[in-house]
């Protein structure tokens, strides 16, 4: 029987090329937990500032911050509403007149 | 076969059987035990907690958010001089140093310090750079209003096993919204212990809490909150509520009393404040329900606006009771309208007979009293109306005008709603949207619960309660040129089996624009010392709460 010759050329190097790549891989990947952890405290950082932030805002968007602060600043609730009326459109003002 | 042969079988057999075992003990037996060893020397076991979710007002403003705090806590056989230590810790953490080193004491490799500390204190407590301690990452709620609608939104305590738990109002009644699911990850890391890149094993299953949208509108709740604490302390009274809602829609708009306490420290304060009495508190609604009554009246046929009263001359008795108008006034062919405008008992006596005992049972329980009202918050009771069989003549009497009949001032102003939304009877909502962690939100919709009156019936009831304001004995407080719907109410308390004339329950519940409400409010005083009447108390607290409300919707007067 003959022997596949190209078949086991081509099985050999898929396995070279397959070995060849997981080293690749894997030497990429073990420099990368650094690289990670740095990630990691950066997204940390951020969701820490993040949430620092919100707090701040919350804190001053605050309606009993703000009415205590507009009190001490001499703002003084409106008693007196005045309240425009507009006036009806012509066409309506006639047909009511008649 | 040889005995040699037999022998040799027989070894392996035995030796193949004691490998059999071995391995059987080591991989299923102790599997877990060697699986968490291997665990912990390529991984770290790490907790990935559910944030709980936030809760917003309508305005999409989080009044119950989280914030970001820390555990202070201490490896005792690493920190070297241990009253330096406690010394130095206690004025940040406002604790005492002697607490602190009570735990420092202990003989462990980890001591808690203090739960929840915030940033600033963090930083403060590593710029000493003491050897030993350390911080653990936390999430605590944030109140950004304070104390405001503390009983709605209640508070997050413990529960049995140390976790998050929601008591009262919101926080209690969405907790497993509210809650998440918290779960542990490996994340693999190398010989020196950095973080491989590798998918963190069972983080699937974890999911932040549900945030809650409400109908409570952020500006009206802080000027209720306003307006009924500077009343609660003008009319000398013990303690107040108050409640607005639409009543085209159920929504409740802001909910108010007083004295309240501060969720961030609830331990500090008395379990009795918990409750929201808008909910919780049972009382004898007095006047208010009145109106109630003469819509029953009016539905069923018996009586009109202009119908005369002939039993109101003077007082009447029943059943060995005389029953007197409130202030022992008596007019003789008064009309159901002026019934109402002056709050005549007796007139209301004989609406309730007229009404018989089976329809008025009938339209009390039309009206909702007897049942849960279904508001979305915890803790929510329900006083029982008394079987048919144990109700006397007088009870019928002093029910048709509010007295010897309990509930709860949601009951009452679920009930309104029907007055104020064409005899359709809302459900009262706290909760107008459910957002999940992926953004999908859930609405929830006005719900309808009965139609216990027929619109006309409703436009009558309102034109008396409108008539009520513009000429009752509350129209000294009452806002110029607007149509409101109001009644007052003067509820004496039973004492230990009898009434206490000079402690009583002020209250005012009415509804404005009357011809197309925009919201439905109830203002309940406790004890005022300054009047002990509804109209003197309550009813300037609802009309300046109504003026704000007028105000701020922009609504002209319209007279």
């Amino acid at each position: 029987m003959k022997r596949p010759k190209r078949l086991i050329i081509f099985i050999f190097l898929i396995i070279i090329s397959l070995a060849v790549a997981r080293v690749t891989i894997e030497n990429s990947i073990s420099t990368t937990g650094v690289e990670l952890i740095g990630y990691e405290e950066k997204i940390e950082e951020y969701k820490k500032s993040n949430a620092q932030l919100e707090e701040r805002y919350l804190e001053k968007s605050s309606l009993t911050k703000i009415s205590v602060s507009a009190r001490e600043k001499g703002f003084i609730e409106s008693k007196n509403q005045v309240y425009l009326s507009t006036p009806l459109p012509l066409a309506i003002k006639s047909t009511q007149a008649e | 076969m040889s005995w040699r042969y037999k022998f040799s079988l027989f070894a392996f057999f035995v030796l193949f059987f004691l490998v059999t075992a071995r391995l059987f003990y080591w991989q299923v037996v102790r599997a877990s035990e060697l699986q968490s060893i291997a665990q912990s020397q390529y991984g770290r076991n790490i907790l990935l907690p559910a944030e709980r979710g936030e809760i917003k007002t309508s305005d999409d403003y989080s009044v119950v958010a989280n914030k970001l705090s820390y555990l202070v806590f201490a490896n005792p056989k690493e920190v070297e001089d241990k009253s330096e230590l406690s010394d130095a810790l206690a004025p940040i953490l406002k604790t005492e140093s002697s607490t602190i080193s009570a735990q420092l004491k202990l003989d462990r490799f980890w001591v808690p310090i203090k739960n929840h500390i915030d940033h600033k204190a963090k930083e403060k407590i590593e710029s000493l750079k003491f050897k030993g301690v350390g911080f653990e990452k936390q999430s605590s709620r944030f109140y950004p209003e304070a104390s405001m609608s503390a009983k709605l939104f209640g508070f997050v305590g413990k529960d049995d096993n140390g976790s998050d738990k929601g008591y009262f109002g919101l926080e209690g009644f969405y907790d497993r919204q509210l809650r998440g699911k918290s779960t542990h990850a490996v994340v693999i890391h190398d010989a020196a212990g950095r973080p491989i890149l590798s998918k963190l094993e069972g983080k699937t299953g974890q999911s932040d809490g549900r945030s809650l949208t409400l109908n409570i509108n952020r500006s009206i709740q802080f000027m209720l909150d306003e307006t009924l604490k500077d009343g609660v302390e003008r009319y000398g009274a013990t303690g107040g509520m108050a409640a607005i809602m639409d009543p085209k829609t159920g929504a409740m708009i802001a909910m108010s009393s007083f004295p309240t306490f501060d969720p961030k420290e609830y331990q500090e304060y008395s379990d009795k404040l918990y409750r929201d009495p808008l909910i919780s508190d049972t009382y004898e609604p007095g006047s208010t329900f009145k109106p109630l009554v003469m819509a029953a009246g009016l539905d069923a046929g018996l009586i009109k606006p202009d119908t005369k009263c002939p039993i109101c001359s003077g007082p009447v008795e029943i059943g060995g009771y005389e029953i007197r108008t409130w202030n022992n006034k008596y007019v003789t062919q008064g009309t159901m309208t002026d019934v109402i405008k002056r709050s005549d008992n007796t007139g209301m006596v004989y609406i309730g007979q007229s009404l018989g005992l089976d329809r008025m049972m009938s339209y009390i329980n039309k009206f909702g009293f007897g049942e849960q009202t279904g508001i979305d918050l915890q803790g929510e009771v329900v006083p029982s109306i008394r079987p048919r069989d144990s109700w006397y003549p007088i009870d019928l009497a002093t029910s048709s005008f509010g007295q010897g009949i309990t509930v709860t001032p949601i009951q009452l102003l679920t009930a309104f709603s029907a007055i104020a939304n064409n005899g359709n009877r809302m459900e009262p909502h706290v909760v107008s949207k459910i957002t999940t962690v992926d953004g999908e939100s859930i609405e929830i919709k006005p719900k309808l619960l009965g139609k216990p009156v027929s619109e006309r019936t409703a436009h009558v009831v309102t034109e008396m309660m409108v008539n009520a304001v513009d000429n009752g004995e509350s129209k000294f407080a009452k806002p110029k040129g607007y149509r409101i719907a109001g009644k007052t109410g003067t509820a004496q308390i039973p004492v230990e089996g009898h009434y206490d004339a000079n402690k009583t329950i002020a209250s005012f519940i009415g509804f404005a624009p009357a011809d197309d409400p925009k919201f439905l409010m109830l203002v309940v005083i406790d004890r005022p010392t300054t009047s002990i009447y509804g109209a003197e108390t309550a009813a300037p607290i609802f009309f300046t709460a109504a003026k704000n409300m007028f105000t701020y919707y922009g609504i002209p007067p319209s007279e």
